[in-house]
């Protein structure tokens, strides 16, 4: 046993984040009525729109050290008592729901599938998965000859991956794959499917661990430990599941950010010069301008480049938009002889990292991870029905839900320069165009999905199942608005700032050039942790108005 | 094509209620654990049960014809039966839609219309109910006749009908389903074993065997 492993075990104090210890231990609701207002005059430090992963981190990051913080939220101020719902179909008002055109051969579902709404975006109604990218997945083309390599490594974030995992936190047995780590709190307990999964992988050679979930596992400021609910997808009521709203935004508060809900950015404004000089936005249905120095946009693959687009924000080399990446995510169901209770405790259980990399053997470039997923009776029924049946065939398959239990898989689907989003001919309630995403699989990345579903088929077929029902999908999104080194194939610098406009920055996932096969939201917000640091020393040159710059790298 | 019945032996519900009346549970309801919901998930809940909503999207014609087709497609051929079309009503006259809409089709509440336009030209209300099955699996083998993409108009359509039924308590009687568990949550994860107020089943059949024996699929 490492001493690392023992220094990290246990309940420390995150040690620059109050927000645990600025909940109430008996209400759910983040205590607003110390927060700071700005008016539209004002010019503040940093504005920023969206307050999902990648907004609230920064806001968060960047209010601690001074600066004055605006976070435009399209969506309600959450109070998870009154507004949140242990039900699927009451869970409607958590995601966003307005309207966009998808197509292309592969159209990606979007609403409740990858897309958030309200103060803590759609870590609100993830399921909880917090894994690291590995090294290898920031340099892909050099390693693999495929996707894209971004302009910082693993090493870049390590530090930033560390802090977060101790501020949402992290529980999870000791990891093996990528950079092999630790984490802060120690595994939950496995229900039922977890066991059956496990025993099926171990039975043909493959490897498990239990984690990595942003769910309290221990003592934690004022936040409580898991009760095993199960709808950790329809918003965690417990507060144990960690989101921006619970791990951030209590902090970013205290520290003078406002969090300007129900307010939706629509136009970026630039100045003669070419720097942003503030955000028209509409709040109650008045139109406003809220004045900055520098902006940060965080509205996830769909909304950042539909409001870059919306904007008219310099696009020479018609980047905006291109490199959208979803993860093949098919599931497959197993049926049992006993009961599995499969909406009993967290979906996220126990995963598997052990496919992650490049197998030449395997016909395909990179690979996919395997975890627990598990769909509560809407969700499953949407499989039954994908396996073809409906009336009497489904009502059957229905009632013998108890029985069945369910891998997922994420499979790293390729970048590709036209998938991608664009402005739709249709407009939504303010007026504006609607974004339009186009997705398309490639061969690579139809025979990474086939590859992972054979794989999940042995596991079952070691565990015993009498049965299984597969269903092909897709989850999560990143890209759209990529990080690189050249203008010409990127939007964004390393420091996240938009090719030509020197105060523009992107603070999401649509900055990633590619996506791993591990679940998003820990990286996202690890980028913007690093960004606040880097905005904060100023080592970004000419960004901000605050002090002269130091150094530009 | 002969239709099958279900399963011959089900039991009888003897408490709460299941569509149809006949389940695997028979001693299970859902709504007994409704002290033990948060008053804002009950709230939700209970209106399904209490306060179904009225007709307002669709017209009379359009209500008989996409009623049958609702009952065809769960199966619903008894009472009781879950108000599936008064939920899938609700939703689109207040415009809660999912937030996505393919490229080649319409607005989902303009399919709806046109799926029930098409469905009432085959007068489906008024066809018998292998003839209702026949015209339903013709739909689902994207073989309707529509002005846009048959299979995703299935998909769409189906996406309302299984987030109605299988919203309303009635479904979770059915299913075994324990409901809202906040804040009481669980403690018993192993399998097999299960809370004293979980569902307990009376019924052991395996359907997919079941299934293919009576030719589902």
């Amino acid at each position: 046993m490492s001493l690392r492993g023992n220094f990290w075990m246990g309940s420390k104090r995150p040690p620059d984040n109050d927000s645990a210890f600025l909940l109430d231990v008996h209400k759910r609701a983040v205590n607003t009525s110390r927060m700071r207002h700005y008016s539209d005059d004002e010019e503040v430090d940093m504005l920023i729109v969206g307050c999902g992963a990648g907004g609230g981190t920064l806001a968060q990051r960047l209010a601690r050290r001074g600066w004055s913080v605006v976070v435009l939220e399209k969506g309600p101020f959450w109070d998870p008592d009154r507004d949140w719902v242990s039900d699927e179909a009451g869970s409607h008002k958590l995601y966003w729901t307005d309207k966009r055109i998808i197509g292309g051969s592969d159209p990606v579902e979007l609403g409740k599938n990858n897309s958030g709404h309200g103060v803590g975006g759609s870590m609100v109604h993830y399921a909880g998965y917090t894994p690291r990218f590995h090294p290898s997945d920031f340099a892909t083309k050099t390693i693999d000859g495929v996707g894209a390599d971004w302009p910082i490594t693993y090493w870049d974030l390590k530090r930033h991956y560390e802090l977060l995992e101790r501020e949402l936190p992290v529980a999870g047995q000791d990891w093996p794959w990528g950079d092999p780590h630790t984490y802060p709190h120690g595994p939950h307990p496995l229900s039922s499917g977890a066991g059956k999964a496990w025993q099926g992988a171990m039975d043909c050679g493959i490897a498990m661990r239990v984690g990595p979930v942003g769910i309290v596992n221990g003592t934690f400021g004022n936040r409580p430990h898991c009760i095993y609910r199960g709808f950790c997808l329809q918003a965690c009521k417990v507060n144990a599941k960690a989101s921006p709203l619970v791990t951030h935004v209590p902090d970013a508060i205290e520290h003078g950010a406002e969090i300007r809900a129900d307010s939706m950015a629509t136009r970026i404004e630039l100045d003669d010069a070419g720097r942003v000089r503030g955000v028209s936005y509409i709040r109650d249905g008045v139109e406003r301008f809220q004045r900055c120095a520098a902006l940060a946009v965080a509205g996830y693959s769909i909304e950042t480049p539909r409001l870059l687009l919306n904007s008219g924000i310099p696009n020479p080399a018609d980047q905006i938009g291109r490199y959208v990446m979803v993860q093949g995510a098919p599931q497959t169901g197993a049926r049992f002889p006993e009961q599995m209770h499969i909406w009993k405790g967290p979906p996220p259980e126990v995963c598997s990292e052990q496919f992650y990399e490049t197998d030449e053997s395997r016909g395909f470039a990179r690979g996919f991870s395997i975890q627990t997923v598990g769909p509560l009776p809407i969700e499953w029924a949407q499989h039954v029905l994908a396996e073809g049946h409906w009336g009497r065939a489904m009502r059957e398959y229905m009632r013998d839900y108890a029985h069945w239990t369910l891998l997922g898989v994420l499979c790293e689907l390729l970048p590709h320069p036209e998938n991608r989003v664009t402005l739709a001919d249709v407009t939504d309630q303010f007026g504006l165009p609607v974004a339009r995403f186009d997705y398309t699989k490639t061969q690579n990345d139809e025979r990474n999905i086939q590859y992972a579903k054979d794989t999940v088929k042995k596991i079952w077929d070691h565990a015993g199942a009498q049965d299984q029902l597969t269903i092909d999908r897709y989850a999560h999104l990143v890209g759209g608005c990529r990080m690189g080194t050249d203008p010409d194939e990127s939007v964004c610098d390393s420091d996240h700032r938009v090719w030509g406009v020197p105060n523009l920055f992107i603070a999401d996932g649509s900055v990633m050039p590619t996506q791993g096969s591990a679940n998003p939201a820990l990286t996202i917000m690890a980028l913007t942790s690093r960004l606040a640091e880097r905005l904060d020393r100023k080592q970004i040159a000419n960004a901000a108005r605050r002090g002269a710059p130091v150094a530009s790298r | 094509m002969a239709w099958p019945p279900d399963p011959a032996g089900l039991p009888h519900q003897r408490r709460g209620t299941v569509p149809g009346g006949r389940g695997r549970y028979p001693d299970y309801d859902v709504l007994a654990n409704r002290d033990h919901w948060d008053a804002e998930t009950r709230e939700v809940v209970m209106a399904r049960v209490e306060d179904v909503p009225p007709i307002r999207f669709f017209d009379a014609e359009e209500e008989r014809t996409v009623r049958a087709f609702c009952d065809c497609v769960m199966a619903q051929d008894r009472e009781p039966r879950i108000p599936v079309l008064n939920f899938i009503d609700e939703k689109l006259y207040d415009g809660k839609l999912d937030g996505f809409q393919h490229a080649d089709m319409p607005d989902d509440r303009e399919v709806w219309h046109t799926v029930a336009r098409a469905l009432a030209e085959h007068r489906f209300a008024e066809l018998s109910t292998d003839e209702q099955h026949d015209l339903t699996q013709q739909f689902a083998d994207g073989k309707l006749e529509l002005p846009f993409n048959p299979s995703t108009a299935w998909s769409v359509v189906m996406r309302y009908v299984l987030q109605a039924f299988y919203s309303h308590p009635w479904s979770w009687n059915e299913i075994g389903f324990s409901g809202p568990a906040y804040p009481r949550g669980f403690t018993r994860l192993s399998t097999g074993i299960r809370e004293e107020w979980e569902s307990k089943e009376e019924w052991q059949q395996d359907p997919v065997r079941d299934v293919q024996e009576r030719g589902l699929e």
